[in-house]
């Protein structure tokens, strides 16, 4: 398993890797300290993959593989939308699409106290921030951020959601804003809530509008920018000719 | 158990009240109007009688199968047709494993339903001998994937694999005629099913805001849906059988607008299955002809293989190069299956001067024969209703230098050579039975009868 790689680290870096691919040998890199994120292992003195995907890099140390894929895997710090399953003394049980149920503690929300604590159904669509996430532990999520803000937390009214890829996902809360909601957001006017566990909210004012935007995201994975363009022009059009 | 229920897709209040809201602007989320329904694509395999159709993102497979085995006891003289459904686990998260679900059990009902009490399938036909033995069909549903409207889109898979299904001919034989025979496919050519007209399931959602009505729901629709209806028609207009199980009450006039869109949309299927299935036979018998050309070719004498590669060149330059090797390699096909009436077709062809190439190259008997007997009439029949030759064949005759000519000529001959042989079993060929004819009194007569019998068999 000890293969010598033999082209330099960085020629791996925004490359296709698949299980097995060793893609970094610490032999030659003393003194240096690495963060290694999600999909990649350690064994002694080779760093090798675990999930395929593409191997990203960000300065100065941080090497990760990144996949798409319809499941989600709860991590701390990711910003989520849940389905509220049920509502216990303690904490609300929300779905967010992982592999179990998440506890939303009931006094997670800004100025929550025992006396205002909020009434949610069942289906109720909330915008959440993942706390703790252990494996084998139920994740932990919180209405607030950090530093106990609300920060447009919470839940969301009306609209429409619908389940994408993990992968879409992060294309959608990329920055430079992704050329489908960049064509959009010129024609149309509208409000997304995006989740990092495959979930997108849209919100409109007219039920066309939603229906628009909702289809051009859920076709803009495979395509690239200027095919997204391309799309979105196309749909717009039809849009305006119908009405 | 909490992973269990982290698995199962939820609704969302928004979803419900955003679903209701853009219908009632006549908008559903896909961008489809209330009245729309998805496309849909059907696609066989190189097994007869199995068939995977897509409706949108719901997927759906059958198979159909057949077996002899005694009829019931209180209807000797038919045969039976039986549905089974699965629904498999990978199609949708509440899907189980195992025992049929109440859904699966009505869903292979309703479709049952469609078939049998229309009559639609003839089961008198697959009666072999009356009270011991006849032909059980038995049509598989499996469902892939779950995107709504399970219903239809089992329905047309169901159709058009018995469409294209293929039971082996079989005949009575031993020593007092009650033993039954069923001879093997490179033997007899199979038998298509019989089947009279194609109920087609048209299934409605209704909301709850009072007239809301939509065609072919989604899963989203359906997970929102108040109640469902479906009715199943063919494109003649007949119900066959409507299904309404629970759910809201619907006004009257309701019902009667849906079945009037239903009967729409039961025609514009109808014709989209008939065309897969003509596409499909078509091919089918193009993998039939290109077995032969490479091994018949030997065998033919000199002046006949010459004549073919001539006739292969100048045909092609008339324009329809596709036809022209099918022309070609049809009519060798068709000298291969039957040694005894060659030297008579060759006469009669050489006596019709029309296109002398296609003529010629009926040359000595091949050696290869996989027919032993008789010939594929359904074979003919189906390669020549796909292309359409449906054109009396004087228009041809007349018009000497068009390609249609050499397609028709090779034809004559071979319904000849059925003429002069007796052994073919099936009903159809007592048409065949004429005599010997030149071959300019086979053409108009006969074509007609020929045509008329290939439609109403294949329909």
């Amino acid at each position: 398993m000890e293969n010598k790689p033999t082209s330099s680290p960085t020629s791996f870096v925004d490359q296709s890797v698949v299980p097995g691919d060793v893609v970094l040998d610490l032999s030659n890199m003393t003194n240096q300290t690495l963060k290694l994120g999600g999909g990649l292992r350690q064994d002694c003195d080779a760093i090798s993959v675990m999930k395929a995907g593409k191997l990203r890099f960000s300065n100065p140390n941080k090497y990760w593989v990144e996949s798409s894929q319809k499941r989600y895997v709860p991590r701390a710090g990711d910003s989520v939308l849940g389905i509220v399953v049920d509502s216990k003394a303690d904490n609300f049980l929300v779905d967010i699409k992982g592999p179990g149920l998440a506890f939303l503690p009931v006094l997670a929300f800004e100025g929550g106290t025992r006396r205002n604590i909020p009434k949610f159904e069942i289906g109720t669509l909330l915008y959440v921030r993942v706390v703790k996430a252990n494996p084998g532990m139920n994740p932990e999520l919180s209405c607030t951020d950090a530093s106990g803000k609300a920060a447009e937390f919470g839940l969301l009214k009306d609209g429409y959601m619908f389940e994408s890829s993990t992968g879409l996902s992060r294309m959608l809360l990329s920055s430079p804003t992704c050329p489908v909601l960049d064509a959009l957001g010129k024609k149309l006017s509208f409000e997304t809530a995006v989740g990092l566990n495959g979930r997108v909210w849209v919100n409109a004012s007219s039920p066309s509008t939603v229906i628009v935007v909702a289809n051009a995201i859920m076709n803009s994975e495979s395509l690239s920018g200027v095919q997204q363009r391309i799309m979105v022009e196309k749909l717009i059009q039809n849009l305006k000719l119908s009405t | 158990m909490e992973t269990r229920l982290a698995n199962i897709w939820r609704l969302t209040v928004n979803e419900k009240k955003f679903i209701e809201t853009a219908l009632q602007s006549d908008l559903r989320i896909d961008g489809r109007r209330p009245f729309d329904f998805r496309n849909i694509s059907i696609k066989f395999s190189r097994e007869e009688g199995s068939a995977e159709v897509q409706l949108g993102q719901t997927h759906v497979m059958a198979f159909v199968t057949a077996q002899l085995t005694q009829p019931y006891k209180d209807r000797p003289n038919e045969g039976t047709l039986s549905m089974f459904t699965e629904f498999s686990p990978m199609a949708d998260p509440s899907f189980e494993p195992g025992r049929p679900s109440e859904a699966a059990v009505e869903l292979g009902r309703v479709i049952d339903r469609g078939l049998r009490e229309s009559r639609a399938v003839d089961t008198e036909s697959l009666c072999v001998l009356s009270g011991k033995s006849v032909w059980a069909v038995r049509v598989d549903l499996h469902i892939l994937d779950n995107g709504g409207n399970l219903v239809d889109a089992a329905n047309i898979a169901a159709l058009a694999a018995l469409l294209t299904f293929r039971r082996p001919e079989c005949s009575l034989g031993g020593e007092d005629g009650q033993q039954v025979i069923v001879h093997p496919p490179e033997v007899r050519e199979p038998l298509p099913l019989i089947i009279h007209h194609l109920p087609i399931a048209v299934t409605f959602a209704f909301f709850s805001n009072e007239s809301t009505v939509v065609v072919d729901p989604t899963h989203y629709e359906e997970a929102v849906m108040g109640g469902r209806m479906t009715a199943t028609l063919n494109a003649n207009n007949d119900i066959c059988a409507i299904q309404k199980a629970g759910g809201e009450g619907v006004l009257q006039s309701v019902i009667m607008q849906c079945l009037r869109i239903a009967g729409q949309k039961a025609y514009d299927i109808t014709t989209k299955i008939k065309n897969a299935v003509e596409s499909y036979n078509t091919e089918r018998a193009l993998r039939k002809i290109k077995r032969h050309p490479s091994s018949v070719a030997l065998d033919i004498s000199g002046a006949g293989v010459n004549k073919e590669k001539n006739q292969n060149k100048p045909v092609p330059q008339k324009g329809d190069s596709e036809r022209s090797n099918l022309t070609s390699e049809k009519s060798v096909a068709d000298q291969s299956m039957d040694i005894e009436g060659e030297a008579k077709s060759s006469e009669q062809q050489q006596t019709n001067k029309i296109d002398g190439d296609a003529k010629n190259f009926i040359g000595g008997p091949s050696s290869w024969d996989p027919y032993s007997a008789g010939v594929n009439s359904d074979f003919l029949k189906a390669s020549l209703a796909s292309r359409g030759i449906k054109m009396p064949r004087r228009k041809e005759q007349d018009s000497r230098g068009e390609n249609m000519t050499g397609e028709a000529k090779p034809v004559e001959p071979s319904e000849d050579i059925n003429v002069s042989s007796s052994n073919i079993e099936a009903s159809e060929t007592v048409l065949w039975t004429n005599g010997e004819k030149t071959l300019k009194d086979a053409v108009k007569p006969k074509n007609k009868r020929k045509m008329k019998s290939s439609s109403t068999s294949e329909r």
